[in-house]
């Protein structure tokens, strides 16, 4: 069933559809948002939890996050594809099925199976002298390769439906190097191909890594290379992630020109700098084994230049080109401009502090710290949820502004002393992933490890109170309606 | 210190960037038509100069990598160093090394780290609790890593790799006389 107009407006089945994606991911995102403010209360000695319970919790944290950001992106690249395309409701309902199954297995194996392999489950944690039952194992893999079907079938027909309507050479821009060649296609297509074929490619790789796990579940016996799958399952985690922020990137491209009355071109620099990201994308995961020191060299060289390539197509083209949108264009700050502009802040701050630990020598004494999730949580709590939540209130024609804007200043407090906490304790050396701070063994350290922990936990509360703002913001907003909006 | 440095250079970017929105942020509600052309003259120069200065950094900074040390100098010791679920073992010259394990002040000593079971992280912490190295110790592989210890007494290695429940014990310590 095909379905859209290709004309730039949104039907009401295709709002139905696009809204219940954001309104479950949105469910599950302030859930696991307050399974993180736990850890941090458990971290800084307020809140008593078992270690088997810690782990419980930071694997479900992790794989959810990813996880459902990563598929309230590809809803947002739905709502664009199905401005300038045809995708299928269909598919995207199946995918819908197949994500809700998958995330409530996953809440069975971590809360009730107690699963605590973490996020990467690196091989061969999940089998060996488990806390949790092989049962808890064995459906955390079916829930993650459910989601990775859901991811696949989405992404597949969103390429589909793109193709068709533009063509392969146009989606993707490579018909700016052509002569004569016509009108670009839009830029919310040309990143939108971009986001859905890096996505289909990470998760192609994701279930093979996971088809190897399911084996090894099954046959226990069977052995596997422990290099080999840790390339595997990053190539798969980092680029779910990476491209989860490209996809709100996305709707920024598409939205961001209503506002500023500035067309968004495609021109020749901006098809070389997404064509770039795609490779930048799918090749800067080798920046998680520059700690495998048996890694090929050459792989850990091309992993630090590829980090720090990104950066350039990221700011010069899509930084610049936000810069370059609302530079003395009489814009007019409401939520939806707001959260954009500073969801790219916040790309930008994590994504300065990434490039510097993505410096081999720097990564030595910051791998596996608190800088890690400093940066992860900088440019995706207070970077591409910004962008995501900026696209629901414009999505779900809310007219809540001041209430939103409320709720986005208490997330800009929150988000900004939680993540400044991670920042400091990553400077001190603080481990990443440690239950409790008791056990480390320079009392200093570990007492100014609790503490942070205790601040980053305020900074959290706040965080999700203002993020609870903003949904009373969308509800109050709605029945006040009475216009259009996306 | 690499640290505070990274920091550093985090920071007075970050704070660029900030200046820079806030800017941008405060013209957006003037209006002038050709008010975009100003972002692009800029975007030429900036383009031209992180390129340049990614390329400095390359430069400058893969030459610093743990790899780079490994085929330089001779070792004063070396030491093969294997985590389990959770503990580390060390072993010199193939017999099992008595703990706390004893290495010497400003020689370079030379870990081989490998694993049991699953993955571990070899993260050496000094004598304030700073992380001076680290490297993984995966099953099936050895890392090597050498560090050069240049004060005497008690450093520590924690387990810097997620590895189950008992990941937060898992340490050794290095007396350096």
């Amino acid at each position: 069933m095909s379905t859209g107009t290709a004309t730039g407006s949104t039907p009401d089945r295709d709002r139905r559809l696009i809204a219940t994606w954001l309104v479950t991911t949105l469910a599950i995102f302030l859930l696991l948002v307050t399974l993180g403010i736990t850890m941090r209360l458990a971290q800084g000695a307020v809140v008593p939890l078992s270690t088997p319970d810690f782990y419980a919790l930071m694997t479900m944290h992790g794989l959810g996050m990813a996880g459902t950001l990563f598929s309230a992106g590809i809803a947002m690249v739905w709502f664009v594809a199905a401005r300038h395309a045809r995708p299928s409701r269909a598919a995207m309902w199946v995918a819908y099925v197949l994500f809700v199954a998958g995330a409530v297995a996953l809440l069975v194996a971590t809360l009730i199976g107690k699963f605590a392999a973490g996020w990467y489950a690196l091989y061969p944690l999940p089998f060996l002298k488990a806390t949790w039952p092989g049962w808890a194992t064995g459906t955390t893999i079916v829930a993650l390769m459910a989601m990775g079907l859901a991811w696949l079938v989405a992404q597949l027909d969103i390429l589909r439906a793109l193709a068709a309507e533009h063509g392969i050479g146009r989606m993707f821009a490579w018909d700016r190097f052509r002569a004569g060649a016509g009108e670009p296609a839009p830029a919310g297509v040309l990143v939108a191909s971009i986001c859905a074929v890096a996505g289909v490619l990470g998760t192609i790789v994701g279930a093979a890594t996971l088809m190897t796990y399911l084996f090894k579940w099954l046959a226990p016996a069977t052995e596997f290379d422990a290099l080999l799958l840790k390339n595997g399952m990053f190539m798969f985690g980092h680029t779910i992630v990476n491209v989860a922020m490209y996809c709100g990137i996305c709707a920024i491209y598409e939205l961001m020109p209503r506002f500023t009355g500035r067309a968004w071109k495609v021109t020749r620099t901006v098809a070389v700098a997404w064509n770039a990201t795609l490779f930048f994308i799918l090749f800067a995961y080798f920046h998680h084994l520059y700690m495998d020191f048996v890694q090929p060299v050459a792989l850990q060289v091309f992993g630090q230049i590829a980090s720090y390539g990104s950066a350039v197509p990221a700011t010069a083209v899509t930084v610049f080109g936000l810069g370059a949108q609302i530079h003395r264009s009489g814009l007019r700050w409401s939520f939806a401009p707001a959260a954009f502009t500073l969801g790219i802040l916040g790309w930008v701050l994590g994504g300065i502090t990434a490039v510097v630990d993505s410096t081999i020598a720097v990564n030595l004494v910051f791998h596996n710290t608190l800088w890690v999730p400093a940066h992860f949580h900088t440019y995706f709590l207070v970077g591409y949820v910004l962008i995501l939540l900026g696209f629901m209130h414009l999505f779900l024609r809310s007219r809540a502004e001041r209430l939103a804007g409320t709720g986005l200043a208490a997330m800009l407090a929150g988000g900004y002393t939680f993540v400044l906490m991670f920042f400091l304790g990553g400077l001190d050396s603080v481990p990443r992933r440690f239950a409790s701070y008791a056990t480390i063994p320079y009392p200093d350290l570990a007492d100014r490890a609790a503490e942070l922990a205790r601040w980053g936990a305020l900074g959290g509360s706040v965080f999700l109170l203002g993020a609870l703002v903003f949904c009373v913001s969308l509800v109050a907003g709605r029945r006040r309606r009475s216009g259009t909006a996306a | 210190m690499i640290q505070s440095l990274a920091a550093l250079v985090s920071l007075v970017l970050a704070l660029i960037v900030i200046a820079v929105a806030l800017l941008v942020a405060r013209r957006a509600t003037t209006r002038d038509a050709s008010g975009y052309t100003v972002v692009y003259r800029v975007r030429r120069h900036y383009a031209t100069a992180l390129i340049a200065g990614l390329a400095i950094l390359l430069f400058l900074t893969l030459s610093r990598t743990p790899y780079a040390s490994i085929a330089d100098e001779t070792p004063a010791r070396k030491i093969d160093a294997v985590g389990w679920m959770w503990a580390w073992d060390f072993q010199v010259d193939g017999a099992s090394a008595s703990l706390p394990l004893e290495v010497p002040v400003h020689e370079l000593v030379e870990f081989a780290v490998t694993s049991k079971d699953v993955n571990h992280g070899f993260g050496i912490y000094d004598l304030q609790g700073r992380l001076i190295a680290q490297t993984q110790a995966m099953p099936g592989y050895v890392n090597h890593l050498r560090v050069r210890f240049d004060k005497p007494g008690t450093y520590h290695v924690l387990c810097l790799e997620y590895c189950g429940v008992g990941h937060t014990v898992m340490m050794a310590e290095i007396l350096v006389q």
